[in-house]
C-alpha cells in the first residue's frame, strides 16, 4: 500500500505542477503581454481554464493531505521551517482565485476590472515563485534542525532556509516553467486565431526556463550544494534532462504543424522528466538540511494508516479521474462542435 | 500578544470566515437545483433567471470557500504543527475523503456552470444535484475530524505515544454524528434564512416582486424545515456532551457547583471571580432534565474539575445563550412561514417581509456562536484530555503579524464579496423579464 500512496503523492504533485502550473502560467503570460493581447488572453484563459481551473488547484490539497497523513515528520519540517513562504503562497492562491472569479462573474463591467486583472496577474506570478522557493528551500541545505528553535536566531530558523539565492533561482525557474506550459496550452486556443502571440511567448519562456535552470545549476555547483552535486553525478537524472531538452524538437514540429494535443503531450512529458530528474537524483532523501538528509520514508505513519489511506485514494481516484477526464474531454468536444457549426467563428 | 493567543485568534478568525462561505457554497446549490427543476417543469422564465442568478452566487461562494479552505488545510499545520504531527495520520481519513468529495464538487460545478445549452438537459440538472450532495458530504467529513478532537478515539495513548491507530474508528468517533447532524441543519437554516432575507428585502422594497417571492419561498422552505428540526438535534448534542465533556456543558450553563436537580439558566451575567450568575432566569431541574432526561439527575459543576482544565466560562456561556436564543427565534419564524402559506394575505403586508429581512443575519450569528461553544468549550485541550493547545502551537514567533495580515485580507475579501452580491442583485432587478 505504501507504493499506492507514493504513487498518488507523486501523481498529484505532477498534476499540480502541470495543471496548476499552466493555470499560474496563464496569468504570467497575460502579465507580460501588450494591452491588446492581454484582452485576447483574458478571454482565452476564461474559455480554456474556466471549467477546469478549480479542479486544477485541488491537487495541492490532495498533495498536502497525503503528506500530513502518511509522512507527518516530513510535513512537520515543511510547515515549521517554511511557514513564511507557505503563508505567502496561500495569500497568493486566495487573491488569485478570488480575482479570477471576480473578473468573470462581476455583474457590472467597469473600472474595477482593472483592479481584478492586476490582482490576478500579479498573484499569478508571485505565487509560483514562492512555491518554487519552498521547493528550493527543502533542498537548499539551509534548514537547521534543532531541538529548540529559540536557541537560534529567527533569521537562521525561518528566513534563511528560503530567502537565499539558490531558492530564489528555483522559484524563478518554476515560474518560467509555468509560463512555458501555459503558452503551449494557449497556442491555437484564442478565438482571434492569434497563435503567434503564444508561439512567441512559448519561445521566450523556453529560453527563460533554460537560463534560470542553468543559473541554478551553476550557482549550486559553485556553492557546493549537496543537491546539485548529487544531481550531476546521477546518470538517470542527466539522461532525463537531456531527453527533456531534446523533446523541444518534436514539440516545435507539432506546434508548427498545428497538432495541438500532441504538442501539449510533449510539453507535459518534458515537465514530467524534469520533475523525475529532480526526484530520482535524491530519492527518498527529499529534504536536505544543514546537517542531515531527511528521507521521505523515515518516520512514516503506521501501517494501518497507510493501508486505509491507500484504499481511500484508490476509491477516490476511481470516482474522480473518470469525472475529470470526462470534464476535460466534453468541453474540448463541445468546442470542436461549435466551430463546426459556426465556420465564421 | 502571546504567540499562542495570536495563533488561536488567527485560527478562529479564518474559521469564522470560512464557515460562512463554506455553508453558503454547500447549501445554495440546493436552492439552485430546485429553481432549475421548476424551470424545466413549468418553463416559467422567472425560474431560469433566478437559477442563473443563483449559480453566479454559487460560483463566487464556492471559490471563496475553496480558497479559504485551502488556506485552512495549510494553517492546521502552519499554526499547530505538533498537533498535526500526531493527529494528522489518525484523522487523515475524513480529510482524504473530504478532498475526494470536494474534487467531485469542483468537477460537477465545472459541468454545471459551463454546461448550459451544451449538455443534455437532465444530465446538466443532475450535475447540480452532485454539487449539493458532495458539498454536504465534504462538510460532514470535516466535522467528523473536528468531532475527533472532542471525542478522540481510534488509538491507544501510552506514554505520550499514539499507538494501535485505527483510522476508521477515529473517523467514526463518538462525536461525529451529533456534530455533523447539528452542523448540517445549521448550515441549511442559516443559509436559508440569509438568502430568504435578502430576497425579502427586495420584495419589501417592491423590486421585481414576483421573482423575489419565488426566490424567497425556495430558500425559506429549506431554512424553516432545518430550523424546526434543529432543537431535536440540539437535544441529542446536549445529552452527548453531558456524558463526554461534562466540563463543557458546565461552562455552557455557567454551572459552578455540582448539584442534583440542577436549574437551567437563561441569559445572565457571569462573574467568574465570585462564580455568580446575575440577571438570569432559572428554570428548576431543567438542566438535569435536558442533560440526562431526569429532573433529579446530578449535573457536575465546574468546581469539580481542576482549574487548569476549564474553558473560559463567560465566553462559552454567552455564546451558548446566543445560539439557543436565536435557534428558538428561527424555529418560530419557520412556523410562521408555514402558517403564512395558509394565510395568503400576509404576503402583501410589508411587516411580514421586514420581519424576514431582520432575520437574515441571525442564522449565521447562531452558527458562529455554536462553533465558539464547541471550540472555546474544548479548551485548554486541542485533543480532549490528550494534548493541550499550548503544546501544539508552532515554535515560530511573531504569529501576530500573520494574524494581522489575515485580518486585512479576509476583511477586504468579505467587503468585496458583499459588494459583488449587491451588484448582482441590482443587475438582476434591472433586467427586463
Amino acid at each position: 500500500m505504501l507504493y499506492v500512496v507514493l504513487f498518488f503523492l507523486i501523481f498529484s504533485l505532477y498534476l499540480y505542477v502541470v495543471l496548476g502550473g499552466a493555470d499560474y502560467g496563464a496569468g504570467i503570460v497575460e502579465l507580460f503581454s501588450s494591452e491588446e493581447n492581454q484582452k485576447i488572453t483574458k478571454k482565452t484563459i476564461y474559455r480554456v481554464m474556466g471549467p477546469v481551473w478549480e479542479a486544477n488547484h485541488i491537487w495541492i490539497i490532495i498533495l498536502i493531505v497525503i503528506l500530513w497523513i502518511a509522512f507527518p515528520a516530513y510535513y512537520n519540517i515543511l510547515v515549521v521551517n517554511l511557514h513564511i513562504p507557505l503563508t505567502i503562497v496561500l495569500l497568493g492562491v486566495t487573491l488569485r482565485g478570488v480575482a479570477f472569479v471576480f473578473r468573470h462573474y462581476d455583474a457590472v463591467i467597469d473600472n474595477s476590472q482593472k483592479l481584478y486583472d492586476a490582482m490576478f496577474k500579479i498573484s499569478s506570478l508571485i505565487t509560483p515563485i514562492f512555491l518554487g522557493m519552498v521547493f528550493g528551500g527543502l533542498i537548499s541545505g539551509k534548514i537547521k534542525m534543532v531541538e529548540d528553535v529559540s536557541t537560534i536566531s529567527f533569521y537562521e530558523a525561518f528566513i534563511n532556509p528560503w530567502l537565499n539565492v539558490f531558492s530564489i533561482l528555483v522559484g524563478l525557474f518554476f515560474a518560467a516553467l509555468c509560463a512555458f506550459l501555459s503558452s503551449v496550452l494557449l497556442i491555437g486556443e484564442s478565438e482571434e486565431r492569434k497563435e503567434n502571440i503564444y508561439v512567441r511567448k512559448a519561445t521566450i519562456a523556453t529560453i527563460v526556463v533554460f537560463i534560470t535552470g542553468l543559473l541554478t545549476f551553476i550557482y549550486g555547483y559553485i556553492g557546493e550544494y549537496v543537491f546539485v552535486k548529487d544531481f550531476i553525478k546521477n546518470p538517470y537524472a542527466i539522461i532525463a534532462m537531456i531527453v527533456s531538452g531534446l523533446l523541444l524538437i518534436p514539440l516545435w514540429l507539432t506546434i508548427k504543424s498545428g497538432r495541438r494535443v500532441l504538442s501539449r503531450f510533449f510539453a507535459g512529458l518534458q515537465v514530467f522528466l524534469i520533475l523525475l530528474a529532480a526526484l530520482i537524483s535524491h530519492f527518498p532523501y527529499v529534504i536536505i538540511t544543514e546537517t542531515k538528509q531527511v528521507s521521505l520514508l523515515e518516520n512514516i505513519a503506521p501501517d494501518s494508516v497507510i493501508k486505509t489511506l491507500g484504499i481511500s485514494l484508490i476509491i477516490g481516484g476511481a470516482v474522480i479521474l473518470p469525472g475529470l477526464f470526462h470534464l476535460l474531454k466534453s468541453f474540448k468536444m463541445i468546442k470542436i462542435l461549435e466551430q463546426h457549426n459556426n465556420p465564421s467563428d | 500578544m502571546e504567540n499562542l493567543d495570536a495563533a488561536r485568534l488567527q485560527m478562529a478568525f479564518t474559521l469564522i470566515f470560512h464557515i460562512v462561505f463554506a455553508c453558503i457554497g454547500m447549501v445554495m446549490p440546493f436552492f439552485m437545483v430546485v429553481s432549475h427543476y421548476k424551470w424545466l417543469k413549468t418553463k416559467d422564465q422567472l425560474y431560469l433567471t433566478l437559477t442563473k442568478a443563483w449559480q453566479k452566487g454559487v460560483a463566487i461562494f464556492f471559490v471563496t470557500g475553496a480558497v479559504s479552505g485551502t488556506a485552512l488545510s495549510f494553517e492546521l499545520g502552519l499554526l499547530w504543527p505538533e498537533f498535526m504531527k500526531h493527529a494528522g495520520p489518525i484523522i487523515g481519513m475524513p480529510f482524504s475523503l473530504e478532498g475526494a468529495a470536494f474534487f467531485v464538487e469542483a468537477i460537477a460545478l465545472g459541468f454545471y456552470l459551463y454546461g448550459w445549452g451544451k449538455l443534455p438537459e437532465k444530465f446538466h440538472w443532475f450535475t447540480g444535484i452532485i454539487i449539493g450532495l458532495s458539498g454536504v458530504a465534504s462538510g460532514i467529513l470535516v466535522v467528523a475530524a473536528n468531532g475527533w478532537m472532542n471525542a478522540p478515539s481510534g488509538f491507544d495513548y501510552i506514554d505520550g505515544q499514539f499507538l494501535n491507530i485505527d483510522p476508521v474508528k477515529a473517523m467514526l468517533n463518538p462525536g461525529w454524528f451529533t456534530q455533523a447532524l447539528h452542523m448540517t441543519l445549521a448550515a441549511f437554516a442559516s443559509t436559508g434564512f440569509a438568502v430568504a432575507g435578502i430576497h425579502a428585502y427586495q420584495v419589501y422594497k417592491g423590486r421585481k416582486v414576483a421573482l423575489h417571492t419565488k426566490a424567497f419561498k425556495i430558500a425559506i422552505t429549506f431554512g424553516a424545515i432545518a430550523a424546526l428540526l434543529q432543537p431535536i438535534s440540539g437535544d441529542i448534542s446536549a445529552k452527548d456532551i453531558a456524558e463526554r465533556q461534562p466540563v463543557k456543558l458546565a461552562a455552557m450553563e455557567a454551572h459552578y457547583n455540582t448539584e442534583k436537580g440542577a436549574p437551567l439558566y437563561l441569559g445572565g451575567i457571569v462573574n467568574p471571580e465570585t462564580q455568580e450568575v446575575t440577571y438570569k432566569i432559572a428554570i428548576p431541574g431543567m438542566l438535569s432534565f435536558l442533560a440526562f432526561g431526569d429532573f433529579d439527575a446530578e449535573v457536575k459543576g465546574l468546581n469539580d474539575f481542576p482549574e487548569d482544565e476549564r474553558p473560559n466560562v463567560p465566553i462559552v456561556h454567552y455564546a451558548f445563550q446566543i445560539m439557543v436564543g436565536i435557534g428558538g427565534l428561527l424555529m418560530l419564524a419557520g412556523l410562521l412561514y408555514f402558517i403564512s402559506l395558509k394565510k395568503k394575505k400576509w404576503f402583501t403586508k410589508s411587516r411580514y417581509w421586514l420581519f424576514f429581512v431582520l432575520l437574515a443575519p441571525m442564522g449565521f450569528i447562531a452558527l458562529e456562536a455554536g462553533w465558539i461553544v464547541t471550540e472555546v468549550g474544548r479548551q485548554p485541550w486541542i485533543i480532549h484530555k490528550i494534548m493541550r493547545t499550548k503544546d501544539a502551537v508552532t515554535p515560530m514567533p511573531g504569529i501576530v503579524f500573520s494574524f494581522y495580515t489575515y485580518i486585512v485580507v479576509y476583511l477586504t475579501l468579505s467587503i468585496a464579496v458583499t459588494w459583488l452580491m449587491i451588484r448582482q442583485i441590482k443587475v438582476l432587478n434591472a433586467k427586463n423579464n
